[in-house]
């Protein structure tokens, strides 16, 4: 399929897990680079793998749960998030597990991806700030001339 | 699998009544894989389960969400009730307007919801199979039996050959409902007379080209055989001469849970009340070259009650949901879903109410649904001969699911090639004013349906009784257990700390709770991130 994506993740009605609705909120009143897409991925898990198979970049956005409870933007990968998925496949299986089986079950090569994180409380500031993150990754490596900032309403 | 684990003394009033019981576990095991909205809690004497609860442990609300809503509104929400099963849900909601609004969908708007069920149909059972069924052959407790290598090569969580292929080929099937629906899960294309999308002929060549490979997978995988030689099987004969036939089929995910199937007794596992309801599925075109296995029936899966064989018409009259055991405002006996209510209460009275689900009852008894009721509503031969002998058990209606893809497969086939590019996909309908509607049909893993009301264009009235309420139902008015507690009693537990047995059983309804909370987390368990 091609692109640069941004998956955001969650339950908008859940507070602690409505961080990557709000980004998609957000990024959804911004003027998106050109070869951006924007995707809302809701809780689908598993299923998002097609967004991710063939895409030319990737960022995932979604609440993290912290033991520290700070607040604010953290991007990890998923290299990093492997020792997050559960043990085993579940209707509830989300982010972590897709992440996890990635390597595995693209079909085409595995694209670049990252993971922005809100912890804690997902006020505006931050929501902003993971907005900004998620633009500055996806447009890595892109060419000049596709780059740009955005421009929000 | 972990569980919780209450040790008792022996029971002073079974001594009195001349039964002596050694050793008593209570167990509560959340059953994480099957789905972690689903706790499992089981009494076990001398190894046995003597009873059990099942406890669906988040409220739903959906159709609260609904009432004041416009009359489409549910066309857009119901399906977000599952991820798994959202196309059935988009079928049901937008039958239930069809009866409203008067309206009947043309025959390829029917084939098109067909296919899109279908497909959802076909690429749960395979992922329900390789990822959630076969993952316990390769649990710790087989580690000594000779079958444990093999099911840990192939369906080891994340890395299994056979798990790791069931994804990328399910994702590749996923793609025909994205097609025709614009996207998955979670689709709103279909409405009351009929979709909303008129695929082109690439679409539908693209369709069908996804369709083969698919087939060509799980003929190579999961069954080492054509369809055509599968559908030579019509007996228990037929069956076993099929895993002696070739090393192909002993070799196949089917023929590696047949063997270990009867290593591991899943033939007397899980035996339950043996009531199976379908409510019928996949309403057949008058011009479609499929036939309905039962004369006179317009239906791929006709309706039918079934006490075992003995069959009876389906009335949908006679579906009541009860609450005496559940999270709800009491009222007495059970009520019709079009009289039904939503109103949470969560009791101080432990033990009495101990589920989110409610309980729904068929004619007054507790009912199973899934593919097993499905295939013997459609007259299948081998399970016909199945359930006579050895019966209504884990085994059979495992193999239920993991062989309804090849009944749905040429199905599939051929309404794709009866759609023609310009098909007419959508008739107008009376405006939805005011109505009563009713939308039944088969879901992935059985019988679902909706009662809607609509009033002044708003929906006064909503109530979705799922099939995993039907199977994973708490007792009922009459303290009568839902399907899954009953099959769970009798079940062995060789080992109260990996219960494993209860995963067998419970496993083979294939269940599905609702699933709406989760978050990425950093700092506990094994890794540095958890969820």
């Amino acid at each position: 399929m091609g692109g640069r994506r941004i998956i955001c993740v969650g339950n908008r009605y859940v507070p602690r897990d409505a961080a990557g609705p709000h980004v998609l909120e957000h990024l959804a009143r911004c003027e998106l680079p050109e070869g951006v897409e924007l995707i809302d991925g809701g809780l689908a898990g598993l299923d998002l793998l097609r967004f991710v198979d063939g895409a030319e970049r990737v960022v995932f956005v979604d609440a993290l749960d912290t033991e520290d409870q700070a607040a604010g933007v953290q991007v990890t990968s998923p290299a990093e998030l492997s020792g997050a998925a559960p043990p085993a496949y579940g209707h509830g299986a989300g982010l972590a597990y897709l992440l996890a089986v990635l390597p595995e079950v693209c079909d085409r090569p595995l694209p670049p991806v990252h993971v922005v994180g809100v912890a804690g409380p997902a006020g505006a500031r931050v929501i902003r700030d993971a907005a900004d993150t998620a633009l500055r990754l996806v447009q890595q490596s892109a060419p000049a001339a596709r780059r740009s900032s955005p421009g929000c309403g | 699998m972990s569980s919780s684990l209450t040790t008792t003394a022996a029971d002073p009033e079974a001594h009195l009544a001349g039964k002596v019981v050694r050793e008593r576990h209570t167990l509560n095991v959340p059953l994480n894989r099957v789905e972690g909205d689903l706790a499992i809690r089981v009494q076990i004497e001398d190894g046995v389960v003597v009873d059990a609860w099942s406890c669906g442990t988040m409220f739903r609300g959906i159709e609260n969400i609904l009432i004041g809503r416009g009359a489409l509104d549910g066309l857009v929400i119901t399906p977000r009730v599952c991820g798994i099963c959202s196309t059935a849900h988009l079928v049901a909601a937008a039958r239930a307007l069809n009866a409203i609004s008067r309206v009947e969908p043309p025959p390829d708007a029917v084939r098109i919801q067909n296919v899109a069920l279908a497909v959802e149909m076909v690429q749960s059972d395979v992922r329900q199979t390789m990822l959630m069924y076969l993952p316990d052959f390769a649990n710790p407790a087989y580690e000594s039996r000779p079958f444990h290598e093999t099911a840990v090569h192939r369906y080891a969580p994340m890395k299994g050959s056979s798990a790791i292929e069931s994804i990328r080929w399910s994702k590749r099937l996923l793609e025909i409902v994205a097609i025709l629906g614009g996207q998955w899960p979670h689709s709103s294309y279909m409405v009351p007379g009929g979709v909303v999308t008129v695929p082109s002929a690439a679409d539908l060549l693209q369709c069908r080209s996804l369709l083969a490979g698919f087939r060509r997978w799980y003929e190579r995988q999961v069954l080492g055989c054509p369809l055509e030689r599968w559908h030579q099987v019509r007996s228990r004969a037929d069956l076993d001469s099929w895993l002696e036939e070739r090393p192909a089929h002993r070799e196949s995910d089917l023929g590696f849970f047949l063997q270990v199937a009867r290593v591991l007794g899943l033939e007397q596992l899980g035996r339950g009340h043996a009531n199976l309801l379908c409510v019928g599925g996949f309403p057949l075109p008058p011009d479609c070259a499929v036939p309905c296995p039962r004369p006179g029936g317009a239906e791929l899966m006709p309706p039918g009650f079934y006490r075992r064989l003995e069959q009876a018409p389906f009335d949908q009259t006679r579906v009541e949901e009860h609450v005496k055991h559940s999270w709800y405002v009491d009222y007495p006996g059970g009520r019709h879903p079009s009289a039904g209510e939503t109103r949470p209460y969560a009791s101080g009275d432990e033990g009495g109410k101990y589920s989110w689900a409610k309980a729904p009852r068929y004619d007054g008894q507790p009912a199973e649904t899934g593919p097993l009721a499905e295939l013997l509503s459609m007259r299948d031969p081998l399970t016909l001969e199945l359930v006579a002998e050895p019966g209504v058990t884990a085994f059979t209606r495992q193999l239920a699911r993991l062989t309804r893809p090849a009944v749905l497969l040429p199905v599939l086939e051929t309404w794709l090639a009866e759609i023609p590019p310009d098909a007419t996909c959508y008739v107008p309908g009376a405006r939805l004013e005011t109505g009563v509607g009713i939308g039944l049909t088969e879901a992935t893993r059985g019988a679902l349906g909706h009662w809607v009301e609509i009033a002044h264009g708003r929906i006064v009235s909503y109530q979705i009784v799922t099939p995993t309420a039907w199977n994973g139902s708490p007792r009922d008015a009459s303290d009568v257990r839902g399907p899954w507690e009953e099959a769970l009693v009798g079940t062995p537990v060789g080992n109260p700390a990996n219960p494993v047995e209860l995963g067998h059983v419970v496993r083979s309804f294939d269940p599905c709770l609702v699933c709406t909370v989760h978050a990425l987390g950093k700092g506990r368990g094994a890794g540095p991130w958890t969820l």
